[in-house]
């Protein structure tokens, strides 16, 4: 008598992401994202009444990975474009992916007045602390001393200010339902064999892409802002830029929690 | 009566190699050591990585990280042996 | 049909006409002389008399008002957004995407003085802003230009038709004068919309396959195809959409042209020297753009002299000219900074022109 082993999906083909190879640059966490958007999107069964407001950025091309409706909105206006959907359609799932630059710089108030008005979208925030796009310049998140192409001899506070704390501001907005920083950087665990990476980061994100989806169900606003890199444009090795996210940008920008009214990070 | 002894993987990797941008992360976040960069090239100009069944560190259990932590979705599908 | 005749200001008459089509949401930022609108039209949501119409909110900025307007028009909604001058700036950004994405929504310009912060009073210095294209790139806007209380009240139907027929935004081009004149108007109870847009808007993607609003494409020649497609919807307007109006124009020997306010005071300048045996007529344009070129044209060939008047320094004059060729005169009188000219004033430089021709 002969056994036949069955082999059964563990994880495999996502209806909400198409077929299309991605422009991301190799390790950034776009992908990443789109991939955990695409896979909750499956999960909460949703796809079909999805709309995806696309920005400008690295996150633009969106529309040819994620398989649901999408409007292109202009730069930083995203959130404005999701509100004009969701006021009218509000039965439908919509959501934003934007980068540092485009939710905390020229889209500021956009940002702010869709968390103030408690509009019931979902806003992703990719912060990698640069303009990946355009060439690596200085973003709002952008670290004292950190150099980019206009800030070629590091950050100077004095003149442009201090990091922008993107979760702590939009956490303090009452109107906001749910405020969670995340991490989308694998974790780096120092051993004496050797260093271990591990997805824990990843797995908190998911859970956090799935929170943010379901607060909207429930009538709220959500805004989760995911650590990434930039290792093309901060100039580094990729898991070099792995590493100054878990040592230097994690310090400054602490994962957690900061807003949760109706309490979905405890069911 | 003869028992036929099912030796081989308990999972399977499927990778789609073209996708594959060489960024390392699916190597080194394998438990099992189960993943390694081929010595070929991908039409992209990238070593992709590639799967073996028996890892530097044990074989590869379905834990799916791979599939998770790669940004490419080149690590397409993950199945265990049910 | 239900026929209503109010005394309303053409600011309010706006609101209404446009409930009255069928309105299904308002965003805007308020600014003078536009403000009645918003204000209406935050007074009448909830009315049970307008079913259809679903949101309103007053926005923080004329950038944020516009990128919610495009937000609610791709689910193929009646939207529509009002300001004044230096709001119409903001909204550029919005419009020059909305024309490449192709979204039908309305748009009112309650044309102040200017430029930059000006004052409250009425010019149409907004014109070249409007027909020439404020925002970037290789657009157009379909602009209606009413000169009364009532074409207040009525060109949102008109807007609202030619915007979903050509899936591009419409603009009404008023003026403070017309903005806060207040006159008899009528609102006929017009048909609920029935605007096809089950081929592009988003919403419930069940059944279909995914719509995608975009007006970014990185592949040069699929957008020189993609904007050949929409240049030729503009061609077709061009043809079909043009609107005006001619008074005394048959035998006119000088025909003012002007357009909005100053076509009423024109009405009565014509009136006033036809009595005195002037033959001299008005050609009032009511579509801006598409431009009425061909009925121009065809006055300026049988040997008439043209005036034309209005609140600027002179932005129409150039389309005028561009109309009736070289070889025709065309005369000038502007007035800006809010001010507005009389009656006489017109009559002055009008019989002036004919003792130069004579």
């Amino acid at each position: 008598m002969s056994q036949q082993s069955v082999f059964k999906v563990k994880a495999g083909k996502l209806q909400s992401l198409t077929e299309n190879p991605t422009h991301y640059c190799a390790g950034c966490e776009h992908g990443t994202l789109t991939k955990l958007i695409a896979a909750t999107l499956d999960d909460l069964d949703v796809r079909e009444k999805t709309v995806m407001i696309d920005s400008v950025g690295c996150s633009v091309l969106a529309y040819n990975y994620l398989n649901c409706d999408h409007i292109v909105a202009a730069h930083g206006r995203a959130p404005a474009v999701a509100a004009g959907v969701k006021r009218l359609r509000p039965e439908l799932n919509v959501f934003t992916v934007q980068g540092d630059g485009d939710a905390l710089s020229i889209g500021l108030l956009e940002t702010i007045y869709a968390a103030k008005r408690g509009t019931p979208i979902t806003v992703f925030v990719v912060n990698n602390g640069i303009y990946g796009m355009t060439g690596g310049q200085m973003a709002p998140t952008t670290l004292p001393g950190q150099i980019t192409t206009t800030s070629p001899y590091g950050r100077d506070p004095a003149l442009t200010g201090t990091e922008l704390d993107a979760s702590k501001l939009i956490g303090q907005i009452d109107g906001a339902a749910y405020v969670r920083r995340a991490s989308l950087v694998v974790n780096e665990i120092p051993n004496p064999r050797g260093k271990v990476y591990t997805i824990k980061n990843l797995l908190d994100a998911k859970k956090a892409v799935k929170n943010a989806f379901k607060v909207q169900a429930l009538g709220g606003y959500a805004f989760v802002e995911l650590l990434s890199t930039c290792s093309v444009n901060w100039k580094m090795p990729i898991l070099e830029a792995k590493r100054y996210v878990n040592e230097q940008v994690t310090k400054r920008f602490p994962l957690g929690v900061y807003r949760d009214t109706y309490g979905v990070e405890k069911t | 009566m003869s028992e036929t002894v099912i030796i081989g993987p308990r999972a399977n990797v499927k990778i789609l190699a073209e996708r594959c941008k060489g960024c390392e992360l699916c190597i080194v976040s394998c438990p099992s050591g189960n993943l390694k960069f081929s010595a070929k090239l991908n039409p992209a100009g990238f070593h992709p990585v590639e799967f073996t069944y028996q890892g530097t560190k044990g074989t590869c259990t379905g834990c799916a990280i791979c599939y998770w932590v790669c940004p490419d979705y080149a690590i397409q599908e993950i199945q265990v042996r049910g | 049909m239900s026929i209503q005749r109010i005394y309303m200001k053409g600011n309010e008459a706006l609101a209404y006409g446009a409930l009255e089509t069928g309105l299904n949401a308002y965003f805007a930022y308020p600014i003078t002389p536009s403000s009645e609108i918003p204000e209406t039209l935050a007074r009448e949501f909830g009315n049970k008399k307008y079913p259809q119409y679903k949101f309103f909110i007053q926005s923080a900025s004329e950038l944020e008002a516009i990128s919610m307007v495009i937000g609610a028009a791709s689910t193929g909604s009646l939207v529509m957004t009002a300001t004044s001058g230096p709001g119409f700036s903001l909204n550029q950004e919005g419009l020059s995407y909305a024309a490449c994405m192709e979204l039908p929504f309305l748009i009112v310009d309650i044309c102040r003085s200017g430029p930059g912060l000006g004052n409250i009073g009425p010019e149409q210095s907004d014109y070249f802003q409007a027909t020439k294209g404020g925002g970037h790139g290789n657009y157009r806007l379909f602009v209606l230009a009413p000169a009364s209380v009532h074409e207040m009240a009525s060109f949102p139907k008109l807007g609202f038709d030619l915007a979903f027929k050509y899936r591009n935004p419409v603009l009404i081009l008023g003026d403070a004068y017309t903005g806060q004149l207040k006159e008899d108007v009528e609102f006929p109870s017009w048909q609920k919309p029935n605007y096809d847009v089950s081929s592009w808007a988003v919403g419930d993607a069940s059944g279909r396959g995914p719509h995608i609003l975009n007006s970014m494409e990185l592949e040069y020649q699929k957008h020189y195809e993609n904007m050949g497609r929409i240049f030729e919807k503009y061609t077709m307007a061009e043809e079909k959409e043009v609107l005006y109006e001619e008074y005394l124009t048959e035998d006119a020997e000088v025909v003012i042209v002007a357009f909005g306010i100053v076509s009423r005071i024109a009405r009565g300048v014509v009136n006033t020297l036809r009595k005195k045996g002037i033959r001299v007529g008005l050609f009032r344009p009511i579509t801006l753009w598409p431009y009425p070129t061909v009925a121009l044209r065809k006055l300026a060939s049988e040997g008439r002299r043209f005036l034309d008047v209005e609140l600027n320094a002179g932005q129409m004059i150039e389309d005028v000219r561009l109309a009736v060729g070289s070889g025709v005169t065309v005369d000038f009188l502007g007035r800006w900074g809010g001010i507005v000219p009389t009656e006489r004033e017109i009559e002055h430089k009008v019989q002036r022109l004919e003792v130069v021709a004579a």
